[in-house]
């Protein structure tokens, strides 16, 4: 058992690296990327002022009049867009030297030494040596922690261009998601906010569905074929034919004071923070709530049906057992063969769905958090492909993927745990 | 019924017999496909071109012939020719040219710029839905997106069921390394966020129909896949597989001709919910902007417009309950066929 959860873990690793390399491939190739974008928003700006410009594909041959060369060398750096996508992709994992604190040094006119400040009145001595470059400091020592490369891309005859640089090893397995294009924060710092909005409503929405399914579900199984059962079956259906944002919009147009009645507010995940200030302690769970209760029954009505349903079957297959036939020979009461026999076998399916849930609870709601204007971490991720934000957009990635990996196994286990006949191999 | 001809009856037609008892299923599926039969005839049924214009002795086709300028029927108007106009005023001057107009008068892509159309018409008798945010007939629209929505729901469902048949269906009867390395293929594709994968693709290549299809195809392969590599895998350990295979038929035979109609009780019975998924699919694309591309009609794209304009009701509850019917009523067809070929003491869904 232990050693199939350890090959299970272990396991993820490559499909892990699979699926952030198709990722990281899949963004990298696009068209009209941060790097693209950002040039065209330069030409925006340049054409405003009158300027005769080149196009996109002028600009990144090198031949624009409102870059010059360095700055758009700049740019490709602070991309990452100056090395191969291998590399690139190494050094997003952490598992590549970082280049870090970029300073651009000429070599003119065959010269092989220049000096270069860098910083605090530090200098160092550069001296080219073949197609390397040694850096020195003022002592005459070969520095540890400044490098140095020529930049044979840039290099014109004559003029010899390198970079003197630091490197470090930071990437997403040193918890280093990046920085930001549109918020220069740190991703980690955009999301952790975001991340814990999704996980109120995505944990109280799982709540939620279980404490009305499972009874729910019992009572149906019980009571097969009844008008009740008949009837709920009516609300399932209703409920597994409209998606939770459809569902989320009927309810605004009908809560949210348009039209109809003006019960909820029109969306966000609270009220602005001018208000929620002044709150009192009692007010700010009034006003949590009374933003959630909308988007918390959008959220559920997803599972709900699957849910019922599922639990309504198990326990209707476990009850027409031998072992139920059984219980009820030897004489036990109705209420402790269902209770206590058939119960703890139904809810075994239930148990190994809850990976499955909390994936779906973590990515699957940016269409609600769309429809309630909530500034959740699905809509983050939304936004940032909208942006071009790729740290953002890779980052929401490797965590949905890492959740999913992850709550994957914890089914696994949930259901190992519950179902004592399983045994993994 | 004899016994004899019960005996001679094929299991398909049982099965069709089975499903016609299914009330609730067997007029849904009958109306369902009467309307999707009939969307196919929108362009004379909801359209703003007449059928029939009769003017000076001339007979014009507009609705098959496509666009007269409105000069063509002496019409004071910029461009195309407004045959409704041009009705009523034939009718007020009591004049000898006539035209028959399509039941529905009005086409999914006129707005604003016709004159007489208005942002934002509440429902009323001549636009029974209203009108969008550029003027457009909502009820129109709707109707021409459920000819589209269903059309890519059905293409989508049936390329997903062609690949995963002939991967699933080889990586079960095969096995060995095959089967092991689409297991690998199949647990990175299921890692990642699907829809959120096509939104990115999506923003990059500004998809068509067709396009939309390819997408979506390329991410959603993976469900049916396994559900076929399953049941190839357990179909292959059974003796009439065997007994095939000393008869010398060879692998395609066996996996097609032996196999796959045994495995065609999960194929059908998932069928309408594959077409439930492919449907509920394209409206979130098209509600988050990256489906079709405008001006398609289609109600995740009215949707959008409904949520961004609250106080204009109908053009939420309009897109939600064409969807909501649709989807019921197909789920209403799944639950009965799989009631007629997996018969079960319960309703199940999925």
């Amino acid at each position: 058992m232990t050693t199939y959860f350890i090959r299970r873990i272990l396991l993820m690793i490559p499909t892990f690296l699979g699926s952030t390399i198709l990722i990281f491939v899949i963004l990298q190739m696009a068209p009209g990327g941060p790097l693209e974008r950002t040039i065209q928003q330069l030409q925006a700006g340049a054409m405003q002022q009158g300027e005769a410009v080149g196009s996109v594909g002028d600009i990144m041959g090198g031949g624009s009049s409102v870059l010059p060369e360095s700055a758009l060398r700049e740019l490709k750096r602070f991309y990452g867009f100056d090395k191969p996508i291998y590399q690139r992709y190494l050094i997003w994992l952490g598992i590549w030297p970082r280049e870090i604190k970029h300073r651009e040094v000429e070599f003119k006119d065959g010269a092989t030494s220049a000096q270069k400040n860098v910083g605090r009145g530090n200098y160092m001595t550069l001296k080219l040596e073949g197609e390397s470059v040694g850096v020195y400091d003022d002592k005459g020592v070969n520095s540890d922690v400044w490098k140095a490369a020529i930049d044979t891309e840039s290099s014109k005859d004559g003029v010899i261009l390198a970079t003197i640089f630091q490197t470090e090893y930071s990437g997403i397995l040193t918890g280093n998601l990046g920085i930001s294009y549109t918020y220069d924060q740190p991703v980690t710092e955009v999301m952790a906010p975001r991340f814990k909005i999704s996980m109120f409503f995505g944990l109280t929405g799982m709540l939620l569905s279980y404490i009305v399914c499972i009874p729910l579900g019992i009572r149906k199984a019980l009571n097969h074929g009844s008008a009740f059962d008949f009837l709920s079956s009516v609300v399932i259906f209703v409920a597994y034919s409209i998606p939770g944002f459809a569902l989320g919009g009927v309810l605004l147009v009908l809560f949210g004071g348009g039209s109809f009645w003006d019960v909820f507010p029109l969306g966000g995940f609270r009220s602005p923070s001018e208000v929620w200030e002044t709150l009192s302690a009692w007010g700010k769970i009034k006003d949590q709530l009374w933003h959630a209760i909308l988007p918390i029954i959008s959220w559920s009505i997803a599972s709900f049906a699957g849910l019922t349903v599922l639990m309504k079957n198990s326990l209707l297959e476990n009850i027409s057992q031998d072992y139920i036939r059984t219980a009820f020979a030897k004489g036990l009461q109705e209420k402790r063969v269902i209770w206590v026999h058939a119960i703890r076998n139904s809810v075994i399916p239930i148990a190994s769905g809850i990976g499955g849930v909390i994936g779906v609870v973590i990515a699957g709601s940016y269409l609600i958090e769309k429809v309630f204007n909530i500034d959740g971490f699905g809509k983050l991720g939304f936004q940032a492909i909208l942006d071009r934000d790729y740290p953002i957009t890779l980052g929401f990635l490797v965590i949905v993927v890492v959740i999913r990996l992850v709550a994957n196994i914890l089914s696994d286990i949930a259901l190992a745990t519950v179902d004592p006949r399983i045994r993994f191999k | 019924m004899s016994e004899q001809q019960e005996i001679s009856l094929s299991i398909l037609k049982k099965r069709w017999l089975k499903f016609k008892t299914l009330k609730r299923g067997y007029y849904s599926f009958i109306i369902i496909i009467s309307l999707y039969v009939l969307s196919w005839f929108l362009p004379v049924l909801i359209n703003n071109r007449a059928l029939v214009v009769s003017y000076e002795g001339e007979l014009y086709f507009p609705v098959f012939s496509g666009y007269y300028a409105g000069s063509t029927f002496d019409q004071d108007v910029p461009g195309e020719a407004v045959y409704r106009q041009l009705d009523a005023k034939w009718e007020a001057e009591d004049s000898d040219n006539w035209l028959l107009l399509p039941p529905y008068p009005y086409s999914p892509y006129e707005d604003i710029t016709v004159t007489g159309n208005k942002m934002f018409d509440a429902p009323s008798r001549t636009h029974w839905l209203g009108t969008d945010n550029t003027g457009r007939d909502v009820f129109a629209r709707l109707c021409y997106a459920f000819n589209i929505s269903i059309s890519f729901a059905l293409i989508l469902s049936s390329l997903n069921y062609l690949i995963g048949i002939l991967i699933g269906g080889s990586m079960g009867y095969f096995g060995g390394k095959f089967d092991l390395f689409f297991q690998r293929v199949i647990e990175i594709w299921s890692s990642l966020p699907m829809l959120f994968v096509i939104i990115i693709i999506s923003s990059i290549i500004r998809p068509s129909f067709f396009l939309l299809i390819f997408i979506y195809t390329i991410v959603n392969w993976i469900g049916m896949t396994y559900l076929m590599r399953a049941e190839f895998y357990r179909e292959k350990s059974k003796d009439y597989v065997a007994a095939a295979l000393s008869m010398g038929q060879t692998n395609f035979k066996v996996m097609f001709k032996h196999i796959l109609p045994n495995a065609m009780v999960p194929i059908i019975t998932f069928f309408p919910f594959a077409v439930v998924g492919g449907i509920t699919a394209l409206v979130s694309l098209d509600y988050l902007g990256f489906g079709m591309p405008p001006p398609t009609p289609s109600w995740g794209q009215m949707l959008d417009v409904g949520l961004s304009n609250i106080p204009k009701w109908w053009m939420v509850f309009a897109p939600v309950s064409a969807q909501f019917v649709t989807l019921i009523m197909v789920v209403f067809i799944g639950e009965a066929v799989r009631e007629a070929f997996d018969p079960k003491v319960y309703s199940r869904l999925r």
